[in-house]
């Protein structure tokens, strides 16, 4: 098994880095989106601890896995791919890497701001950003509501983009990141 | 029947006396009043692994203090829990209810010294009650009593655990997430009640 990337397969520390964070995410969106609502309490207190925990992790996550890209190969692009399309994908892919750092930011910013304490996982205590402040509290709420939103759509496009890949088009996009032998690899 | 220097002498002990209690009686207790400005309440709670602290803004408290007559001494404090600040708007919303303080029903704890007091090296420990929450508990609270000419400090830290006053029963007792020990911190400058 290679860790490394190559010209045609995700190595296998980029597909862990890439499939770990998509199982975090969509735990992310699924609690987020549900947990708002929840009565005051216990539960909920736990419930964000757990949400604000998983989301630092991601940012943790994807601090290593911007600094092994930097040393890491990766896939080409399908053969004859338009270029309006690798343009969009590449868009696509550095906001979708801009919204993994920022989405954990806004929160511990919003979380900072409202004067809440940051535990990992019951674990360690993480510093304040920012004392509290009601007017960046608000701020920061809304930018992590309005990157949330962000987030939903472009991971539907990400995924829809990945089932076109492998259906549609049927290249090796979607098998680059499953680990698969490529079809048609060289 | 006496003779002059007999009632002469006898005329002289009241003086005597005088002069003795006067020599021997030790400082009746000082009462003080707090100045607010200089005094400060607060106590230092944990949540989520992290301390915050809660000052009470608004207390009022009378001291009777003498380092020789402590068994006259009394300390007394009426503090309005509704003046607690913590710096979050959220926290301070959730102290308020019922799971917490209550203010609707029990806005206002006390303490008040019971018995006499017993000396320390830098000051006393007052045996006192308690009561937050309706809940009355007996605490010894040591203290340091600091004289700066007419006025004095009075420092102390005692150690609370807020299930003694039913603070946060229930699903709410859990230690990992909302700390049972709450440390209260006094610093009372006290200055000579005008009488």
């Amino acid at each position: 098994m290679a860790l490394h990337s190559t010209a045609y397969r995700w190595g296998a520390v980029a597909r862990l880095f890439h499939w770990l964070t998509a199982l975090g995410v969509l735990a992310l969106i699924a609690v987020g989106l549900w947990m708002t609502d929840l009565p005051n309490g216990m539960r909920k207190i736990n419930i964000y601890a757990l949400h604000k925990s998983v989301g630092i992790t991601i940012l943790g996550l994807t601090v290593l896995r911007l600094l092994w890209r930097l040393t890491d190969d990766r896939p080409l692009s399908p053969p004859g791919q338009p270029a309006w399309q690798q343009r969009a994908a590449q868009a696509a892919h550095v906001l979708l890497y801009g919204l993994l750092i920022a989405m954990p930011l806004s929160g511990w910013l919003y979380n900072s701001a409202s004067g809440f304490p940051l535990r990992w996982f019951k674990l360690a205590n993480l510093p304040h950003l920012v004392e509290a402040d009601p007017a960046l509290k608000e701020l920061a709420h809304g930018a992590h509501e309005f990157g949330a939103w962000l987030l939903i759509a472009l991971v539907v496009l990400h995924a829809a983009a990945a089932l076109k890949h492998h259906f549609v088009d049927r290249d090796d996009t979607l098998n680059a990141m499953l680990g698969r032998r490529a079809k048609d690899s060289k | 029947m006496n003779t002059p220097r007999q009632r002469r002498r006898a005329a002289g002990w009241p003086v005597a006396l005088a002069a003795f209690a006067t020599f021997a009686a030790p400082a009746a207790p000082v009462a003080y009043t707090v100045d607010p400005a200089q005094s400060s309440l607060t106590f230092v709670g944990t949540q989520q692994g992290e301390k915050f602290t809660g000052t009470i803004k608004s207390f009022r408290a009378a001291v009777r203090y003498g380092p020789t007559e402590l068994a006259a001494s009394t300390l007394d404090v009426s503090m309005d829990l509704k003046s607690i600040d913590t710096r979050s708007g959220e926290r301070d919303a959730a102290l308020a209810t019922a799971i917490w303080f209550d203010y609707a029903h029990t806005p206002t704890a006390t303490f008040k010294s019971v018995g006499p007091l017993r000396a320390t090296r830098d000051g006393a420990v007052a045996d006192a009650d308690l009561v937050i929450k309706g809940k009355t508990k007996r605490i010894a609270f040591p203290f340091r009593f600091t004289a700066n000419g007419a006025t004095a400090n009075l420092d102390a830290r005692v150690t609370l655990d807020r299930l003694d006053f039913g603070l946060g029963a229930g699903e709410w007792a859990d230690d990992s997430v909302i700390g049972h020990k709450v440390d209260v911190v006094v610093h009372l400058v006290l200055k000579p009640a005008a009488n």
